[in-house]
């Protein structure tokens, strides 16, 4: 089986097993606390509603009552700074919850907001990173040299480990100054900094939600904001370093096999088709020959398998070049150093054949 | 400055901008009603308490009962169904927080499954997506055929097209079912598909929270599941489309930056050595994990002096590089504005696919384009056809950073 579909179907077969795992130490974890915690809180309920009086709706209305105003506790959620917060947990993705909007317009408009904004900060986050890495390498590279180190190459090893004390040290100083601000314990402000910059934003745990914080406390608020952004980037960075590369790995592979199929095609093509690129072709499209059989190739291929499409429109260019350069070659045909555009033309009249048509050599 | 700095310099304008506005806009559409909602519940709740004749404290108390057994109304959550479904939110960084771990101990493994398993989720996710796509693209590929239409090739617009169509009907389907099976109207369904499926998972809307339907629906629960991952797969597949590349494209360039360099410096000394940098192009997606050092082995083959046979390599080689010349030339001509949205989602159809050729090293083969008249193939003009083809097999095997001699 190819080597993509492996790896997908593993990787598929992986997670599934990990989310069974999961669920299981989860339950082992927290079932017990919960059960024991809701008799609790249910005998109390009895008592409360006993002491009070209260009939089955009373209590109802009540609770109805308190859930709509809890998430006006923690103060205002949408002026200024509360929606530049909310902004925030849209466009990476965090989305406490805290504030969710209550129109339909809001919801409408957070929908679009997301639409345009997430691939926005994925691709903003990416390149960010890319260059801190890029930095942190250069500098490294200039610190190995200045502690006259004789081997003064960074290797993947030292930037990971940078990376990886980076995240950690974020971690640390988010959890430092949350704990402080918000009145929580260390471990879990640090909780609460991992599920922030992890972008999965449970919500259990949401800063500037003392009352008026939002409001009141600028510098706070701004060093909030600021933290969860550069948070992103140092945790964005470690992706781009060490995660990126996996998520184009199926694709490269489809790249390469088509390159492999392609230069197998040429090598049996060439041999009998040697001359022709010497001889000026009739059309522009007589000198692709080799590109053709290439391309005759993938999308002819005897094999049963898909994989033809994927030199439909990934290697014309490909093709532009090699035969590009044919021309070049051929003692005759000049025409190829003087005019860059017939590479242009020639593509574009590549193209217009269709892909398995058979141009007769 | 360099490229990729003025491209990340924008991105990053631009993404604060993106937030001032929106902060802006959230601010215009929900804070009245935000306002007027505050007061009538403190009304009523005042209302509630003369009623019952509630102290401030007693009804503190209350709110706190009623507060903490929030989670618990909507049945149990940490059984297995539950769990998985706790699972489910963490990997693929939805985290509804409908159920959060209260334990000390819960809270460390989360972090720690977390740890592992999201990037795990997110490489699955993309490589099913890749696989989804060329599926669909070989499928298209057959219909066109099919049609007997005159150009099967499929193109990028035709991607674009269908992955965005699987993306709304994705979202419509999980609307109507779960309109039907949570009793919220289809809007609201929507809305909570389009939260989940984008893993922001406010909370505000939770499936399976109604009824106990954990519990109790097993099969309920079971399309649940499937449809978070289906959903996600499809989304994924549609990013791995459009929005992958971009995520590469400073480290292609910083790649090419590289090459390039190391092909003027190998240019600069006719026949001399071409001693490998240290180019700090490591997350570069295709290269081998040694990044910089392992660069080095390379200089003994590309420049040691040859004579002749050199010099006439040279000659061939800028000859062949003028097609590369002019591809970079009009490559730069595309990035002299910084752009985000490169040209190859332009409508042109010829231009998508030679696009796709600029937006990547055309130096650099592996990167599927077809600038390959790069430092691999100088050689005579007779042999050169057999052997600048036959030359084009060795460096597939190895990363770009091989400099294969005549």
């Amino acid at each position: 089986m190819k080597k993509q579909n492996v790896r997908t179907l593993s990787l598929i077969l992986c997670m599934f097993s990990y989310l069974l795992v999961g669920a299981a130490v989860f339950d082992a974890l927290e079932s017990e606390t919960e059960s024991a915690r809701r008799r609790i809180l249910e005998l109390k309920r009895t008592e409360m509603k006993k002491k009070y009086r209260f009939s089955e709706d009373d209590y109802r209305e009540i609770e109805r009552v308190v859930l709509q105003a809890d998430p006006h506790r923690a103060g205002r959620q949408w002026k200024f700074a509360g929606s530049f917060y909310f902004a925030i947990t849209v466009i990476t993705t965090i989305g406490y919850g805290h504030a969710a909007p209550g129109t339909d317009s809001g919801k409408v408009f957070c929908m679009f907001y997301a639409v345009l904004g997430i691939p926005l900060t994925l691709v903003m986050f990416q390149s960010l990173g890319e260059r801190m890495n890029t930095f942190v390498c250069y500098l490294l590279r200039r610190v190995k040299q200045c502690l006259g180190l004789r081997r003064t190459e960074v290797s993947m090893e030292n930037m990971v480990l940078v990376g990886f004390l980076s995240c950690i040290g974020t971690l640390c100083v988010g959890a430092a100054a949350f704990s402080h601000y918000e009145a929580w314990t260390f471990f879990h402000a640090y909780y609460y900094c991992f599920i922030t910059l992890t972008t999965i934003g449970f919500g259990d745990f949401v800063a500037l939600q003392k009352k008026e914080d939002l409001q009141e406390k600028t510098p706070y608020v701004a060093f909030s904001f600021m933290y969860i952004l550069v948070g992103l980037t140092v945790i964005g960075a470690f992706l781009n370093l060490v995660v990126l590369r996996f998520l184009t790995m199926n694709t490269e592979d489809e790249r390469r096999d088509a390159q492999e199929r392609a230069s197998i095609k040429r090598k049996r093509g060439l041999r009998s088709h040697i001359n022709l690129s010497l001889r000026r072709p009739e059309s522009p499209l007589g000198s692709l020959c080799s590109c053709m059989c290439y391309r005759l190739e993938v999308c002819e291929s005897p094999l049963p398998s898909h994989r033809e499409h994927s030199g439909c429109n990934i290697n014309s260019v490909y093709c532009n070049s090699i035969s590009y350069r044919i021309q070049s070659w051929s003692p005759r045909d000049n025409t190829g150093l003087s005019s860059p555009g017939s590479t242009l033309s020639l593509g574009h009249n590549f193209r217009e054949y269709p892909c398995c048509r058979r141009k007769s050599v | 400055m360099k490229r990729q700095n003025v491209r990340t310099l924008s991105l990053i304008i631009c993404t604060f901008t993106y937030l001032l506005v929106g902060a802006a806009v959230f601010d215009a559409l929900e804070s009245k009603k935000e306002k007027t909602q505050k007061k009538k519940v403190y009304d009523r709740k005042q209302e509630l308490m003369n009623t019952y004749n509630l102290s401030q404290f007693n009804f503190d108390e209350l709110e706190r009962v009623v507060l903490q057994l929030k989670p618990h109304k909507a049945g149990v959550q940490w059984k297995f169904a539950g769990s998985f479904y706790f699972a489910i939110t963490v990997i693929t960084t939805i985290g509804y927080g409908h159920a959060a771990p209260s334990t000390d101990g819960g809270k460390v493994f989360c972090m720690l499954y977390a740890l592992l398993g999201i990037p795990l989720t997110l490489v699955m996710f993309q490589s099913l997506g890749e696989r989804i796509n060329t599926l669909v693209r070989y499928l298209l590929h057959r219909l066109k055929k099919c049609l007997g239409m005159r150009r099967t090739e499929v193109s990028m617009v035709n991607m674009v097209a269908i992955g965005f169509i699987s993306c709304m009907s994705t979202l419509c389907i999980g609307a109507l079912s779960f309109s039907f099976f949570e009793g919220w109207s289809f809007f609201h369904a929507y809305y909570y598909c389009f939260i989940t499926l984008t893993t922001i998972g406010f909370g505000d809307y939770v499936a399976l929270q109604k009824d106990h339907a954990l519990q109790t629906n097993p099969k309920y629960v079971a399309f649940c599941f499937i449809y978070i991952l289906t959903g996600l797969t499809v989304i994924g597949a549609f990013l791995n489309l459009v929005v992958l590349r971009f995520m590469t494209m400073n480290s292609e360039d910083e790649k090419r930056d590289a090459e390039q360099r190391a092909l003027l410096s190998r240019n600069g000394q006719a026949g001399g050595h071409n001693q490998m940098r240290c180019t700090p192009d490591l997350p570069s997606s295709s290269s081998a994990a040694s990044g910089c050092g392992g660069g080095s082995g390379n200089s003994g083959v590309g420049g040691a002096g040859r004579g002749l046979r050199n010099v006439y390599a040279e000659v061939l080689h800028f000859q062949s590089m003028c097609s590369c010349l002019w591809y970079k030339s009009r490559e730069k001509l595309q990035y002299s504005i910084p752009m985000i949205i490169p040209r190859d989602l332009s409508t042109s159809d010829t231009y998508m696919e030679q696009g796709e050729a600029f937006s990547s090293d055309p130096l650099h083969p592996l990167h599927s384009n077809g600038c390959i008249c790069s430092m691999h193939h100088p050689h005579s003009a007779i042999s050169s056809v057999s052997t600048g083809l036959h030359s084009l097999t060795p460096y597939r095997l190895r990363h770009s950073k091989r400099r294969s001699s005549i």
